[in-house]
């Protein structure tokens, strides 16, 4: 009797855990699936217009802006107010909803090196916070392109045939620019805001935000951001050091509206040490057309380059 | 060996200085050519890691990371246990530093140059004391706060003098951008350094620009009585910090020096890459990130530390230094065939005007062995004679050129002292091009000389009579 007890409770063992394998199983499966799901997946067209999602955000970093209730007068702005105004801002900048593809013109002034001017192409896929830059002009570096995708960025060299890691706090080709403006804007994330004042930019009324990094690992500690309220764009932005000196301002002077962005076109960035020291950025050709998932590849960077 | 044999020889040596003059040039000339080439990679590789010495500040250094709130390493560390272990490390110690490391960038005016500045302890640095010579300024000066030394390339770029402010901006340790302002206390030659144009400054300002607390540093430079200890004194540490439960790694992947934890703008160059590459997300390498691996993402303030030498950090510039000595041998190698040639030709003549003689000297009593001795003892006198000559030679010319002054900020600078080559020559490395001259003169005579010894001596008189 004993022996019988004794197989049965063997047998129940084993079913419960059979039972419980599968559920592990499952779970395993499920979680396995997620983990490397990465982003959602893309639109009919190749990944561009699939729903909103978006690499390295908050949760809740899109939808908690749609309804946001600004104060009419821009006296009234609070610190939540006006970070609720830069997300705005980012969001409005950015094309989460579709992919980008534009020309880039720039020029830089250097007292040290004099003038230069370079064309690029750009194609940006916001939600993935990914980009594709190649060189167009001038012939003699026609090819050279940068990749960000899965938060790494490298160069590539079409004489070397070579991938190098750059980071986005390098600057691009010695100017005044850095890989991160052609990123997507995040400046919501990663600071909060320490001051509010009023004033006015030109014939703009503007809420000027002083603004702290919420971690050490942000380039520029503190910024200075000049909103036109009325229009909910930046207008311009100065950076400051650790120590409180201005290392860059950023000028946003032209925008163009493209569905629900607002795209600035031209921006210009001064240099805070030498002031004579600059680099205008031009977009055109703006395009939200969906783009191939094998744009972001360093296999198409290569492939492209030749 | 029997006297006569070489008596024989050096007579017929001397019988045709022409021919002698001719075949010994050749000969000389190649000694001579793998003697300089010998000498000057041997001081090339000697000045290249005096030289890394100064630009990493320490024969054995030790590189401390420590992960951030983001997992992210950060050149940092703040164990002081690190540098008591080291300090108590039996391996010919001289001094124990702490140094701090960025690229900067120093602004003056208008202008712009990106340069290493390094954080130095004056009050325990004796290295640079010892090894800079200062052109404007004193040391003394360098003890102010907030005061910088400069190299001479770097002043002249900007027309700076001593009391001059300059502006400096570069990344704190975890990536920040931060500017700060220093004086120009003294500038030295770069001339006599290598060609470096690092800029240095009293090690506390500097951590306090890298936003560093008081108690941590980036890096540990152990400056030894001997630098041929480097190896041995890096196992060791490496071996104490282990076993006190350090995960410590080795290799030359820290590259000269510490860094700041965030490349900066030409971050594209030496140990910023490491650093870059151990802080990318997605990387994969040596060094630090070796030991990184298998760990996952390091939980914040884990610290991983890397100990490297001079001889690794000179490998990079030592391994052109292999191609130049690889260049030499094939040099050398070319020009002993052509003169083992020469000699074996030589010999032939000479076995077609000497077969009366040979005939002779049988017929008195020479036996064939003895004949074979004399050729062979002739090739040997000629050769190692003239690789004597080739080899003696190249004592005056190579110290000679080592007077000559080269550029050093070009190409080879690193490998220059002072702006000058130094030629190093080493007894064992000269006994060895005699050795092996010799030996291929045996074997370019070996066959006339054997072709001699069977000559038959009343066929040689009767041909020849």
């Amino acid at each position: 009797m004993a022996d019988i007890r004794n197989v049965k409770a063997r047998f129940l063992n084993a079913r419960l855990t059979s039972k419980l394998s599968i559920v592990l199983f499952g779970l395993v499966l499920v979680f396995s699936a997620k983990a490397q799901g990465g982003p959602p997946p893309g639109g009919d067209h190749g990944g561009g217009g699939g729903p909103m999602g978006g690499i390295g955000l908050p949760l809740g970093f899109l939808q908690q802006d749609k309804d946001y209730k600004f104060p009419d007068d821009i006296t009234k702005y609070t610190a939540n107010d006006f970070l609720m105004l830069v997300r705005r801002t980012d969001i409005r900048s950015s094309f989460y909803n579709s992919d980008m593809s534009a020309t880039i013109s720039m020029v830089s002034v250097s007292p040290d090196r004099g003038t230069f001017a370079n064309k690029e192409q750009i194609f940006r896929r916001d939600k993935d916070d990914a980009f594709l830059m190649l060189m167009v002009e001038p012939e003699s570096r026609k090819g050279q392109g940068m990749l960000r995708v899965d938060n790494n960025m490298w160069r590539y060299d079409p004489t070397s045939r070579k991938f190098t890691h750059t980071t986005l706090k390098d600057t691009y080709e010695n100017s005044t620019v850095t890989n991160n403006d052609f990123r997507r804007w995040q400046r919501s994330i990663d600071y909060s805001v320490e001051k509010l004042s009023t004033g006015t930019l030109g014939n703009y009324k503007v809420i000027i935000g002083e603004l702290k990094a919420n971690n050490d690992e942000v380039p520029f500690p503190y910024l200075k951001m000049y909103i036109e309220a009325d229009r909910k764009i930046v207008l311009k932005v100065e950076e400051y050091s650790l120590s409180m000196k201005l290392l860059r301002t950023a000028y946003y002077t032209q925008y163009v509206q493209i569905g629900d962005s607002f795209v600035p076109t031209v921006q210009i960035f001064q240099d805070g040490l030498i002031p004579e020291k600059r680099s205008q950025v031009t977009y055109t050709d703006i395009s939200t057309k969906p783009l191939p998932d094998y744009y972001f590849t360093k296999e198409y960077l290569e492939r492209v380059s030749q | 060996m029997r006297l006569i044999h070489l008596k024989l020889a050096a007579r017929n040596v001397r019988r045709q200085p022409h021919r002698t003059i001719a075949l010994g040039g050749a000969v000389a000339f190649s000694a001579l050519v793998m003697a300089l080439i010998s000498g000057f990679v041997n001081g090339m590789d000697l000045a290249i890691q005096d030289n890394v010495t100064l630009y990493s500040g320490g024969h054995v250094l030790i590189s401390g990371y420590t992960a951030s709130w983001s997992g992210k390493l950060q050149n940092r560390f703040s164990d002081a246990n690190v540098a008591k272990i080291v300090e108590s490390t039996d391996g010919g110690i001289r001094t124990v530093s702490p140094i701090a490391q960025s690229r900067a960038t120093v602004v003056f005016g208008t202008r712009e140059i990106q340069l290493t500045l390094r954080g130095v302890d004056w009050t325990k640095d004796q290295l640079y004391h010892d090894s800079l010579i200062l052109s404007k300024g004193d040391w003394k000066g360098l003890e102010s706060s907030r005061t910088m030394l400069m190299s001479a390339q770097t002043a002249n770029r900007f027309g700076l003098s001593v009391g001059d402010q300059v502006v400096v901006r570069l990344n704190t340790a975890s990536g920040q951008q931060n500017v700060t302002d220093y004086k120009v206390a003294a500038i030295y030659d770069d001339g006599a350094a290598g060609g470096m144009n690092t800029g240095f400054v009293a090690f506390g300002d500097l951590t306090a620009d890298l936003n560093m607390k008081s108690n941590e540093q980036q890096q540990i430079a152990v400056f030894l009585k001997n630098s041929a200890d480097a190896e041995k004194a890096a196992q060791t540490i490496t071996g104490e910090l282990s076993s006190k439960g350090f995960t410590v790694s080795r290799g030359a992947a820290a590259n000269a020096g510490a860094s700041n934890g965030t490349p900066s703008q030409d971050s594209s160059t030496g140990s910023d890459s490491f650093v870059s590459s151990i802080t990318a997300p997605a990387s994969s390498g040596t060094g630090a990130s070796g030991a990184r691996q298998g760990m996952g993402r390091l939980s914040s303030g884990t610290a991983i530390y890397h100990v490297s030498t001079i001889q690794e950090l000179a490998g990079e510039i030592g391994s052109a230094l292999g191609s130049v000595r690889w260049i030499g041998y094939a040099v050398f190698l070319l020009m002993l065939i052509v003169s083992a040639t020469g000699i074996s030709n030589s010999y032939r003549m000479v076995l077609l005007e000497r077969t009366k003689e040979i005939g002779m000297l049988r017929c008195i009593g020479y036996k064939k062995k003895d004949v074979f001795s004399s050729f062979i003892w002739e090739g040997i006198l000629l050769a190692g004679g003239a690789a004597l000559v080739g080899v003696v030679l190249a004592l005056p010319i190579g110290f000679g050129i080592g007077l000559i002054p080269f550029n050093p900020h070009g190409d080879f600078g690193a490998a220059l002292v002072q702006g000058h080559l130094r030629f190093a020559p080493i007894l064992g490395q000269f006994l060895l091009i005699l050795v092996f001259v010799t030996i291929v003169a045996i074997a370019a005579v070996f066959l006339p000389a054997r072709k001699a010894a069977e000559v038959v001596p009343v066929e040689a008189l009767r041909k020849t009579a």
